[in-house]
């Protein structure tokens, strides 16, 4: 029943499962750069994100159309929902990558510490780990580790914070000043992504149990950590 | 830290606070037989004042049939026998002391086709009225009923007009007026706008948001979104087929409308809602 229905819920879900592995590799991207201190793969990723925000115009475009002509109800309803939500924090995601991959380039030619690298290459592979947890209990229509989630968050904000403190004390010279500016924003970035990736769990609860529930807000972070 | 859980709240829910409600009607296992046959079994509902309660379900799922037990038009057939308990404002509607003519006027009924009778408008409204021997101030009370249901402003220049002339959005309006007039506490409405366009239906249904505050009102629907927009309460009745391979309709579940089309309980109320079964 309702053949047609079905099949452009499913074409939804699997444009949003598309956008999510897009996503996924935009991230692997930023932090290859980085890492690498490539330019040429700053440009490809810069020109990346327009497969990314192809697939988020189609879903962002398709929604309306369904909601209009289907009038989805119950859990459909919740899905349709889901997939909105999930969509708009895929693309600033993805916006996220581009800002790294231009503060990449911003940084280019300046002293590089390798710490610091490291922690953000760490930072960054949480992120991944992150995002593919939202992602998968999305589709598996699964909750109940969404607790995980905001378990792996907090070693991304902790990394954050420290990493400041890091790059203050790098040195005094204008050119470490400004690499550890850039660096900074880049953490900042990978901490917002680690949040867009909790928002997704939070969408992943809604859809299975059918009311929302915020599992944590700017204003209920977590305690200051010492170092 | 523990994660903070904060619980949002969709303001407005407020009216529907268990406190708030009076019940109207209480079903306490109430079956309706056709001869041998169970056409509705075991409901138990409470229904509550001046909310709109909608009965949603597919074909031949008992919604009719249960809608009419709540003002005895089951009684009309010769067939039809209820067990089980049904109490309107804690009286047994089905006691041997109590008058179905008297329960009828309480509880007012409005049908799918629109049925005036072959007299003026002015007549419709003012039938039951004479009937009752609510004579006084008579033009005042069908001037009233026919605002209150929304049909003064387009028919008040004909009002000796038969009313057979008015369309079918106009005509049911009438119907509603008819049933108002006689001052009802109970408004049941079996399928009032499935005969209408989508004009004539929308001003039936805001008619119902009008009338909810002033009355109690069931309505047995086919249209989902229908339930949907003018409803805050809905049941969802469902059929059960017996090993023996008759149908029964069963109340499967009822809850505040916004719950069973954002988050029914029940997996039959989700595959019908979302149009799956059913």
């Amino acid at each position: 029943m309702r053949d047609q229905y079905e099949v452009e819920l499913e074409e939804l879900e699997s444009l949003l499962r598309e956008e999510g592995e897009l996503v996924d590799r935009a991230i692997r991207g930023a932090l290859n750069a980085l890492a690498r201190d490539d330019l040429e793969l700053v440009d490809e990723l810069i020109a990346f994100d327009d497969e990314i925000d192809q697939r988020y115009l189609r879903i962002e475009q398709g929604i309306p159309s369904l909601l209009a002509r289907q009038t989805p109800v119950a859990g459909d309803l919740r899905l349709v929902l889901a997939i909105l939500y999930i969509n708009l924090h895929l693309e600033r995601i993805a916006d996220y990558c581009v800002t790294v991959a231009k503060l990449v380039k911003l940084a280019h030619g300046l002293p590089r510490d390798a710490g610091v690298l490291e922690a953000l290459e760490e930072m960054g592979e949480r992120c991944r780990e992150m995002l593919s947890t939202g992602l998968e209990h999305f589709g598996a229509r699964d909750f109940k580790d969404s607790q995980a989630l905001i378990d792996m968050d907090r070693p991304i904000d902790r990394a954050n914070r420290k990493l400041i403190d890091r790059l203050i004390a790098l040195g005094p010279e204008e050119s470490q000043r400004e690499w550890a500016m850039r660096m900074i924003l880049v953490s900042r970035c990978l901490e917002r992504i680690g949040d867009h990736a909790v928002d997704i769990g939070e969408q992943d609860a809604y859809l299975v149990r059918g009311r929302f529930e915020e599992f944590t807000d700017a204003s209920h972070k977590l305690p200051p950590v010492k170092t | 830290m523990e994660a903070i859980r904060t619980k949002i709240d969709v303001a407005g829910q407020e009216r529907l606070a268990e406190a708030e409600r009076e019940t109207v009607f209480e079903a306490r296992d109430v079956s309706v037989f056709y001869g041998g046959q169970r056409a509705v079994d075991k409901v138990n509902i409470d229904i509550y004042q001046r909310l709109v309660t909608a009965i949603i379900g597919p074909s031949g799922c008992g919604k009719s049939t249960f809608i009419r037990t709540l003002n005895r038009m089951t009684d009309l057939v010769p067939s039809a026998r209820l067990t089980g308990e049904l109490r309107y404002r804690g009286i047994d509607l089905y006691g041997p002391k109590v008058d179905p003519v008297e329960v009828r006027r309480r509880i007012g009924m409005v049908f799918q086709k629109p049925n005036p009778f072959p007299k003026s408008i002015y007549d419709n409204v003012a039938y039951g009225l004479r009937i009752l021997g609510m004579k006084k101030d008579l033009d005042q009370r069908v001037e009233k009923t026919l605002r209150a249901a929304a049909l003064w402003d387009e028919v008040k220049d004909r009002l000796k007009d038969s009313a057979l002339g008015l369309s079918g959005g106009q005509q049911q309006r009438l119907c509603i007026a008819r049933a108002i007039a006689v001052e009802p506490e109970v408004i049941l409405l079996d399928e009032p706008a499935s005969a209408l366009d989508p004009i004539a239906t929308s001003a039936i249904e805001d008619l119902m948001h009008e009338l909810k505050r002033d009355y109690t009102i069931v309505i047995v629907t086919h249209n989902m979104q229908q339930a949907a927009r003018v409803a805050d309460m809905t049941a969802f009745f469902g059929l059960n087929v017996t090993p023996e391979g008759s149908r029964e309709g069963i109340l499967v579940e009822y809850d505040k409308t916004e719950k069973i089309f954002t988050n029914p309980s029940d997996s039959r109320t989700e595959g019908y809602v979302t149009g799956r079964f059913g």
